[in-house]
Order: C-alpha cells, then structure tokens, then sequence
C-alpha cells in the first residue's frame, strides 16, 4: 500500500494551488484520518469509495434517476435514521427503567420529572417509534408503486416485509413498557387477537403473555423481546436489506418502458 | 511534414497551445489531435447517466437525515408522550383500543367472526405481500402494464386506512360510533 506522503496530492497532480482542505489533509493528524491523497479521476474516486469502511454500505455510482427523490422519496433513509434515533433515546431511557409491575410506572414518573432531558428523550422514542411505523409502510407502498419487487429483488422484498413486521412487533412491545393504562389494556386488546388462530391460539397467546393475562411476567417478556431479539433482528434483517440493495442497484432491473 | 501542411493544418483547426511536441507538467505531450468530446456533444444528463454516490446521493440523504431529526425534535418539544394511570387489572378501561397501527383489526373484530378477521384476513396480507414478487410476473414496472396488482394493492390499501382511521378516531364507549371533533378518542 502507498503511504500518503508518498503519494502526489490533488495540488502536485492538477499543479494547482493547495486549498485549505488540501493543507489540513497534508499535516501529520490529518495523514492519519484521510490515508490516501485527495481523489481527482473518476477512477481513482471508485477506489477511495471501494475502501472506505464508512461508504462500503453504499454503491460507488448509481443512475441519476435512482438518486432523485421522486425515485424513493428517501422513505428507507428516514426509516433507518429513525431507527438510529430510537437506539439512541432507547439506551438512554434504559438506564432509568426496571421492567416490574412495582417499579415500572414509577421509574416512568421519575424518568419526566426528575431524570435530565427525561421528559423529552421519552418524547423522541415516543414519537420517533410511531413515524417509523407510518415511515417502513409509506416504503413500502412507495416501493410496490415503482414496481421494486420486480426480479431481481423479489427477494428483498420479502426481507422488506420482514423488516414491516418486526418494526410492528417492536412498536407493540414497546406499548407496554410504561406500564399505564393505555399500555396495559392495548396489549390485553391486541394479544387477544392472537388468541383467535384455531387449535394453537390460546397457547399463543399464553407464550406470549407468560401466563392468563398480563402481568409480570408479560412485562419482562416484552421487555426483552424490545430492548434486545427485535432490535437484532431487525440490525440483522436491515444489513441484509442493505447489502441485497447495494447489490441490486448495479443490475438492470425488469424493463420499465416496453419494446416497441 | 513539410511547413507547408502544417500552415494548412493550423487554418483549420484553432490554435492549440501544444500543437507540437511540448514538455507540461513534466511530461512529454505527443501531440494533440482535434475531435470531439468523450461524453458526446450533448451536455444534458440523461435519467440513465451513471453518477457518483459520493457526493451526489450522500449529500440528499444527509439532507433527508437532517429533515427527519429536525421533525422529531420539534414534535418532541411541542408534545409530549402520554402517561395515564398505572396499570389496573381491575379496571377496564371504556373503549379498550390497541394501538392504531391495529386499528384496523379491531374495526374489522367488531364486524366480523374472529376467525374471518383476526387471522384469515391478517394471515392473507401477510402471505399476499410475501407472493406478491411470484404472482405478478409481468416484465414491466410501468403502472399501465400491471393494472391487476396496481389496483388489488390500492383497493385494499385504501380499505385499510379507512378502517384504521374508523377504529382510531371514530370508535367510543363500547365500540359504538363517535365524531372526533364531538368526543376524542384515539389513543397514541
């Protein structure tokens, strides 16, 4: 591998003046952040692109068209920055939060009155939790009207709605954990649902609750199924997302205007 | 070459600057020959023109990035989360909703058997989204071309919200029928 110093820079190549960044690039601190000299050819730029862990999730080039927001109104973007943003308030929120009947509520009390920015990092779970709901299915009608199940990306489709019913499961468990009113009876409401699939229902819903009816054991159960399975699953099922449409996005996709 | 062809040459064509061999920058110009561009004589970008991710697509998505934390900081201000009660099992709240994304499983609950609507009917939009990509095979993305798949979604994306926004804002007591704007209801 070439050093950076041994390297000619953009200025050295082109023999234009050094600019600022250029300057920056060139002190020792900055030799250690950016390894390889500015990139001037398209070449050149793939190759920064290729080995860039922080870029390696994206493509190096796609069709103008497929940049444009009328392309995907960047509907899977603001999910995953909401998603970012819901580990982020949800870390924080854990550190205030016991998952048991007796404490529960309480720790929700203490959490927007006493704990510094409480209130309001429970205000951004809150809300972010509801627009990535209203965000993953905008998606995916977005993606069925442009016809993006299409072969090659069936299958990625298919882990798109995944994706849907894992975010749905997260929103629901979260439900529960501050422990009021609305939390305990919209999931005795939605968990009775379950209760009506024939033969197996009833064990179901059983499983999921932990017992008859909510309770304690429901509590830690949805717990860990929200702070811990369902955000794995979802980073696992969003990585292969990503990648299948890293992948995808060099393919020609199904034809979009017919032969004449 | 004799001089004379090169003063023909040079009535043509522009005077280039390096017309003959020349050191620049340290290297050895061969020559420079008139043409046209690489890219083609059109400088119009055309939909199929490859571009680079960085910046042209990075740039919108941290644009999109920014506009997502910005709507969430805001609504986070100006709201706040609800907290009600503590949990009581002994008291059961009138009307019992489940949160609005299930809105329309309740609604549909309310009308018809739990089997048709708390497992046939969710059951079916869980396997139909799973076929979709298998059932509609036809080779073109255009709307015109998929009429059948355009139209089954939509009917059944235009129920769904409908009964979504019945179980939410139009449900009170006992399921029965309210006017938002009378007596509020819904639940976030």
């Amino acid at each position: 591998m070439t050093l950076a110093e041994d390297r000619p820079t953009e200025a050295e190549q082109t023999g234009s003046k050094p600019d600022l960044f250029d300057r920056i690039r060139d002190t020792p601190v900055g030799r250690t952040i950016w390894r390889s000299p500015r990139r001037v050819t398209p070449r050149d730029r793939a190759a920064a692109h290729w080995s860039s862990f922080a870029m390696h999730i994206y493509p190096v080039k796609m069709k103008r068209e497929q940049i444009a927001f009328k392309y995907s109104w960047y509907l899977g973007v603001i999910s995953t920055v909401l998603f970012g943003s819901l580990v982020i308030s949800g870390v924080y929120l854990m550190f205030f939060y016991v998952p048991s009947p007796d404490q529960a509520y309480a720790d929700m009390q203490t959490i927007q009155n006493e704990i510094t920015f409480g209130q309001y990092l429970r205000n951004v779970h809150r809300w972010s939790a509801h627009l990535m709901v209203l965000a993953v299915v905008a998606h995916m009608c977005k993606m069925f009207y442009r016809g993006a199940y299409k072969p090659p990306r069936e299958g990625n489709w298919i882990i798109g709605v995944g994706l849907l019913a894992t975010t749905l499961l997260m929103s629901f468990t979260g439900y529960l954990l501050p422990w009021d009113q609305l939390a305990f009876w919209a999931v005795t409401v939605g968990t009775e649902m379950a209760a009506f699939v024939p033969f197996v229902g009833d064990s179901v819903r059983e499983v999921m609750l932990g017992g008859p009816v909510v309770g304690a054991s429901t509590l830690l159960r949805f717990y860990v199924l929200h702070v811990a399975v369902l955000p794995l699953m979802i980073v696992f099922l969003l990585t292969f997302h990503l990648w299948r449409w890293r992948k995808d996005s060099m393919l020609e996709t199904a034809r979009s205007e017919p032969d004449v | 070459m004799s001089d004379q062809d090169l003063d023909a040459t040079s009535t043509e064509v522009p005077i280039q600057p390096y017309s003959n061999p020349a050191v620049v920058d340290g290297r050895r110009v061969m020559g420079v020959v008139p043409g046209k561009p690489v890219a083609g004589e059109s400088k119009d970008p055309a939909d199929n023109d490859m571009v680079m991710v960085w910046p042209h697509l990075l740039v919108r998505h941290g644009v999109a990035a920014i506009v997502t934390c910005v709507v969430v900081l805001v609504i986070a201000v100006l709201f706040d989360a609800p907290l009600r009660d503590v949990a009581n099992p002994n008291l059961t709240p009138n009307p019992e909703k489940a949160p609005w994304y299930f809105a329309a499983l309740q609604e549909l609950l309310a009308r018809f058997h739990p089997l048709i609507a708390g497992v046939l009917v969710p059951g079916a939009i869980v396997l139909g989204l799973i076929a979709l990509p298998f059932v509609d095979r036809g080779d073109y993305v255009q709307r015109n071309h998929r009429k059948v798949a355009v139209t089954t979604f939509t009917v059944f994306l235009v129920i769904w919200l409908i009964l979504t926004v019945i179980g939410f804002a139009f449900r009170g007591p006992s399921w029965g029928w309210v006017w938002p704007w009378d007596e509020w209801h819904g639940e976030l």
